[in-house]
């Protein structure tokens, strides 16, 4: 117990007797860790961007000419029961009049003197999915309806988005992976050159009789308390970053996303902190005392 | 105590030392005489396991170099003092921390450790030094430093390589006379030096090595 409680001051004690390293570590840690949180961040707020392109997927349904009103809520509870589709609402033949009105200003009555704009729907689609919706099988099931005439869709270019931007999230665990490689190798090289720099420490220690273990455990400890101190700044870095990132959305945006930032993300960090550092300042200690 | 049977270890640049045996008994302090690079530092580090013979065997309280293993090691050192030409302090901590290491490395409590401290650079002359770093001390006061780290342990044996080395004639004669006080409480020593005039007139069993080989007593 005097032991560890000495050793785990020493590895305490060498963060402040070599600041400067201990100072490029953290940093270097810290950037490594803050793109892998942001990057996380991002991965987990996926769906919420993809539910912001989704809301603007509209399906415009033109029903058949001799199509009631009354005919047409029950064709729209057809529609409603597609795998996918989230609302769809009825424009019965008096709202397009009020619609082309609004869009032309003229009055389509006055015009023709009858009303040849047929009843239509609005679908619109599910946003919640995590996984992208295929459109065409939609549209594919409202066309195959017979009473349906024409079925609009301009979602070709949203689509284009959603399938680049999935491309792009894909890829982040792979970046996120490199990154982390990016930071073992700092902690591992900080504690190797801790190690070097104390080589006469060590020496010394040898040679009063000290285990391979106790010279070991405050290069470790040391490491540890870098990589503690790096993923503290991590977390309220992350959580600021989100918060900017919501204020440029809310203020300068009309896109209506709001971010969040889960604490699990932070909590993962840490782990994979503790687990690079141990293993980092272990395998750094050892390769010197062979 | 210590006992060297036919032993022989060569260094890949040379020198080492070629078909030695010798015994030191407890309690003995003994001197090892010879010039540089006759094998005296080699003998030491095979004393305390630094270096394994690469023929015949060397005998440390019971520990032989046969069946020596790494995990060994540290249990044969804790009961050898050692002292160095060079010191070998750390230069980052202050004279306490220098002398508490060894305690610290035997899992002393800190409640006991301050006052052996105190004890053991009382003993060397250097009480009242403790928050003094090393380069703030003269070669003499470091070597003592040297010395109390050494001896705070209270070892069995102690080995001095060179412990003059740096010295002026008055410090060498007062780290002899520091060495001969500890010997009075019973530790085996053997220290190393080429300065015969330090050593010839003390009564004690003077070893004489050169090109490796002991040349006699």
């Amino acid at each position: 117990m005097n032991k560890f409680f000495y050793l785990t001051t020493e590895g305490i004690k060498n963060v402040w007797r070599h600041k400067m390293t201990a100072f490029t570590a953290i940093i270097s840690l810290f950037i490594a860790l803050f793109i892998v949180g942001l990057l996380a961040t991002a991965g987990d707020n996926t769906h919420k961007v993809l539910q912001y392109f989704r809301s603007k997927y509209k399906i415009e349904v033109f029903f058949k000419q001799d199509v009631s009103n009354e005919e047409a809520v029950g064709l729209i509870h057809r529609i409603k029961t597609i795998k996918g589709v989230r609302t769809a609402t009825i424009i019965e033949k008096e709202d397009a009049i009020r619609i082309f009105k609004d869009q032309f200003g003229e009055d389509i009555m006055d015009i023709l003197g009858y009303n040849p704009l047929p009843v239509s729907a609005v679908v619109n689609l599910s946003r919640t999915s995590r996984d992208p919706i295929r459109v065409e099988p939609i549209i594919k099931e409202i066309r195959s309806i017979d009473r349906v005439e024409e079925v609009r869709y301009q979602g070709n270019l949203i689509k284009k988005i959603e399938r680049n931007y999935r491309r792009i999230i894909d890829r982040f665990p792979y970046l996120a992976g490199v990154i982390i490689f990016v930071a073992v190798l700092i902690i591992y090289n900080t504690v190797k050159l801790s190690v070097y720099s104390r080589r006469e420490l060590i020496r010394s220690l040898q040679i009063i009789g000290a285990t391979n273990m106790f010279i070991k455990l405050p290069f470790i400890i040391e490491g540890f308390l870098i990589g503690l101190i790096s993923s503290a700044l991590v977390f309220p870095a992350l959580l600021g970053s989100v918060k900017g990132i919501n204020y440029i959305f809310t203020n300068f945006t009309s896109w209506g996303i709001r971010l969040t930032f889960d604490p699990v993300v932070w909590i993962w960090l840490f782990s994979l902190v503790v687990v690079i550092t141990l293993i980092g300042s272990y395998r750094a200690a050892s390769s010197f005392l062979k | 105590m210590i006992e060297f049977q036919n032993v022989t270890y060569a260094h890949q640049k040379g020198n080492g030392v070629n078909n030695l045996s010798l015994t030191i008994e407890e309690g003995e302090f003994s001197f090892l005489i010879g010039p540089t690079g006759s094998g005296k530092t080699t003998l030491m580090r095979l004393i305390y396991f630094d270096l394994l013979p690469d023929a015949g065997w060397v005998k440390v309280n019971g520990f032989s170099s046969k069946k020596m293993t790494k995990r060994k090691i540290p249990k044969v050192r804790k009961f050898i003092g050692m002292v160095f030409q060079d010191y070998k302090l750390l230069y980052d901590r202050n004279l306490f921390e220098n002398v508490a290491l060894p305690l610290h490395v035997l899992g002393y409590s800190g409640r006991e450790i301050p006052d052996r401290v105190e004890e053991a650079l009382e003993l060397v002359g250097l009480e009242g030094k403790d928050y003094h770093l090393p380069n703030e001390l003269s070669g003499g006061e470091q070597q003592r430093a040297c010395l109390a780290r050494a001896i705070i342990k209270e070892p069995d044996i102690l080995l001095a390589d060179e412990p003059t080395g740096n010295l002026d004639p008055v410090a060498s004669f007062e780290l002899v006379r520091l060495l001969e006080t500890i010997h009075e409480t019973g530790t085996t020593i053997l220290m190393a030096s080429h300065n015969y005039n330090l050593i010839k007139g003390r009564g004690r069993p003077i070893y004489e090595l050169k090109d490796g080989i002991l040349r006699g007593r």
